[in-house]
Formats: C-alpha cells, structure tokens, sequence
C-alpha cells in the first residue's frame, strides 16, 4: 500500500531509463512507429501516436545531452 | 536544556534574567558590549554587521577582540578626518559605543544596515522566484472565511449550482476571494494535514498509532498526489488539448478529495464499514459531479464559439476532451478509496 516518495523517484528513473535505451532502429521501425515516418498535415491536429513518439524522442535527445550530469546520483 | 514544562515556575531567576538581557539589546543607548564594526566614519562595508548595533554576530568574536576595547586616547586621533557635520571629538570618546549614541551617526548605520538586508532580502526572493513561482503560489492562497465555507458546501453539494464560469481580470483569472468557481490551494493544504491527523487519530483508537505511521501517510499521499498529477500533465500533453489549465490547478483539484476522504472516515468512526462506504461512495458522486462541471468549462470549448474560426478543435478534439474529464473524475473515486481503505475499524471488538 505505502507507495512512498523513493518507490515514485524509483519509478521515474526506472521509466526514463527504459525509453533512453529503446532502440529506435531496431525496435520502432519493426512496428512502424519510427519518427520520420509520419504524414502530417500542417493544419491538423497532431495524432496521438505521433505525440508519444515526440515525447520519447524528446526525452531520449535531453538525456543523451549534457544536462544528464544533473540526472545522475 | 530543560524540556520540562515545570522548569521556568522552578527557576524564576533564571527567566528573570533572559528577560533581562531582551530589553538590554534592544536599547540602542546602552548596549553592553561595543559593536562589531571598526570606529570609522562612515563605516566600511562588513558583511558581518547586522541592523541593530547591540548585537554581535556570533562567529565574529575573533574580528571583535582585536577592535573591541581600543586604548581610551588611542581612537581621537582618528576622528580627525572626520566630516564637518560629525559631532565634536573633544568630549573624549573612550569606547565607540558611546559614539553611536550620537542620532546622527545611529540614523545613518541603522539605514544602511536596513539598506544591506533589503538588498539582500530582494536578492534572494528574485532567486527563490526561479525554482518555486512564489507569486503565482501567492493567487492560490488569496482566500476568506466565505469562500471557504462555499466551496465546502459546493464539494458536497454541486448539484444545485448553476453558474460554473470563472471570471477573468486582464492578465489572469480573479482572485478565489471574489469567485468562488476558481480553486485554490488553501483547502486542498488544510485537508491533506487534516487527513494525516485524522488517519492517527484512528489508527490510535485501534492501537495500531506508532509515530513513524504518521509520515509514512504523509509520504505516501503525497506520492499518490504527484503521480497522479504527473499522469494528467502527460495525458494533456500527449492528446493535445488545448486548456487554460495549470499545474498549480490540477494540485488544487487532486487535493480537493481529501475533503471527502475526511468525510467517509469520520463517518466510518461512528458507523464502521457501512458508513465508511456509504460516505465514501456520496463524496466521490459529488466530488466527481463538482469535478466534471469545473473542468468542462476549462477543457471543453463552449458552444458560443463560432464554427469558421476554430478549424482546430473538431470532432475527435472533443472526444478526448470528455475521455480527459472521465479519467480525472473517475481516478478521483479510486485514489479516496486507496488512500483510506486501510483505516477503516473493523466492527468486531478486540477480544
């Protein structure tokens, strides 16, 4: 029950972790869920699916920068 | 030290004392020992002086021996370079304590002292201002006694309210003072302590009270809090909903269920599990009614909007935006249950 404030800073760590080492490669082009594979109109409101994909590659391109220094324990 | 309640009745004297001491610094004509700074005119800037020239800092005891008691003649010859308004230097001054009894010379350390902690008190709120938004915190906070009792009734009781729009100034929305459909941060803070007390008040009527349990609820809603709060930004994010919404709002509505939570747990007191779930299940019906109607008129785009202008928002915008409000009203219920299921007492006595 007691879901304290370590378990949720482990889950954060633990998530991020997961979507810095997906592969986009290997994994994503595999299913069709590559980043540079999307036909998207200009006036229209981006898909879910391609949110989620910005969202990971965004956060995969800050961790890899050198902002990471302040991630680390 | 003593922590005894008893020890200032059994030594008066000594209380009698610090009393003493207290009005012996506050007056600035007789302070007991001389002040930190060098007797110089004006004087230079030392990090170390604080306002009010009675009190020493504490680790400045080495700076102060050396300029504390200067030989009685030896300080005259400095006061010859002194200003032309300076107060004449023939009366002798033996220690520099007595020549801040001068006004014009206390007038002029006691407003650069205050000019020193002024500076220094803007300088710290313009870089606390950078991490914690003190002065948006500050909207969340603007509440009264009526509008405190309002919005408890309203969490209680929305099925009669029929205006739920929030007024709007220039730059942002009206105060929660003067509107009373605007959230605050007054009564999700007050009910999240409330809860932890309330939750040790029970335990301990079950025997179950150890200190640590008190932080450990704590803790653990407030991780409950963030990581739902955490999953509506991302939520927002993802489906692209365009809302006046802020993260500061989503706190506010997340901890409005510790309202009801209070309210099942005190009933669940005086009837056990039958009115622990009969209060649980009407808080969450009408905190879910007084949520879906708040955030509808946040989310949701109103009808007086025309068609032309907006080719942004159509059909599937829409869906998601109830998908949106279901979720936030439905995660409601869930998280009252989780947080308090635990403490409920069970209805048989312990044998």
């Amino acid at each position: 029950m007691a879901l304290t404030l370590w378990s949720l800073y482990e889950v954060v760590l633990l998530c991020l972790n997961a979507v810095c080492i997906l592969h986009e490669e290997r994994f994503l082009a595999k299913i069709g869920w590559s980043s540079n594979q999307n036909i998207q109109g200009f006036g229209e409101q981006p898909s879910v699916k391609s949110q989620v994909l910005n969202l990971v590659r965004s956060i995969r391109t800050v961790m890899r920068s050198k902002y990471v220094n302040i991630v680390c324990l | 030290m003593n922590f005894n309640a008893t020890s200032g009745a059994r030594y008066p004297a000594q209380k009698g004392s610090r009393k003493k001491r207290v009005s012996d610094t506050a007056a600035i004509n007789a302070p007991a020992y001389p002040p930190a700074y060098p007797p110089s005119y004006p004087p230079p800037y030392n990090p170390f002086a604080s306002a009010v020239p009675g009190t020493v800092p504490p680790n400045m005891s080495a700076y102060d021996d050396r300029n504390a008691v200067p030989p009685p003649y030896a300080s005259s010859p400095d006061y010859s370079h002194m200003h032309a308004n300076a107060p004449p230097m023939d009366q002798g001054y033996s220690i520099p304590g007595q020549f801040l009894n001068e006004p014009l010379v206390a007038n002029v350390a006691m407003q650069y002292g205050q000019a020193l902690v002024g500076s220094g008190r803007q300088l710290v709120d313009r870089e606390l201002e950078k991490y914690i938004p003190v002065s948006r915190l500050k909207y969340y906070f603007a509440v009264d006694t009526r509008y405190v009792l309002k919005k408890l009734g309203l969490l209680f009781f929305p099925f009669v309210h029929s205006d739920w729009s929030v007024k709007y100034e220039q730059d942002g929305p009206v105060q929660p003072r003067y509107e009373i459909n605007a959230p605050d941060l007054y009564i999700p803070t007050m009910a999240y302590v409330t809860y932890v007390l309330v939750a040790g008040v029970i335990l301990g009527m079950q025997d179950r009270f150890t200190p640590e349990i008190l932080g450990i609820q704590a803790s653990s809603a407030l991780a409950w809090t963030i990581f739902e709060i955490a999953v509506e930004l991302i939520t927002l994010y993802i489906t692209n909903i365009q809302t006046n919404l802020k993260t500061l709002d989503l706190l506010a509505f997340g901890g409005y269920k510790y309202v009801g939570i209070i309210f099942a747990l005190l009933l669940s007191i005086l009837f056990h599990k039958t009115g622990y779930y009969a209060g649980l299940i009407y808080s969450s019906f009408s905190l879910a009614f007084f949520l879906i109607r708040t955030l509808k008129v946040q989310v949701l785009p109103d009808g007086s909007s025309p068609h032309h202008n907006d080719p942004y928002t159509h059909s599937s915008g829409n869906k998601r935006r109830m998908y949106l409000l279901l979720f936030v009203a439905g995660i409601q219920p869930l998280l009252m249950w989780w947080l308090s299921f635990h403490l409920i007492s069970p209805p048989t006595p312990k044998s």
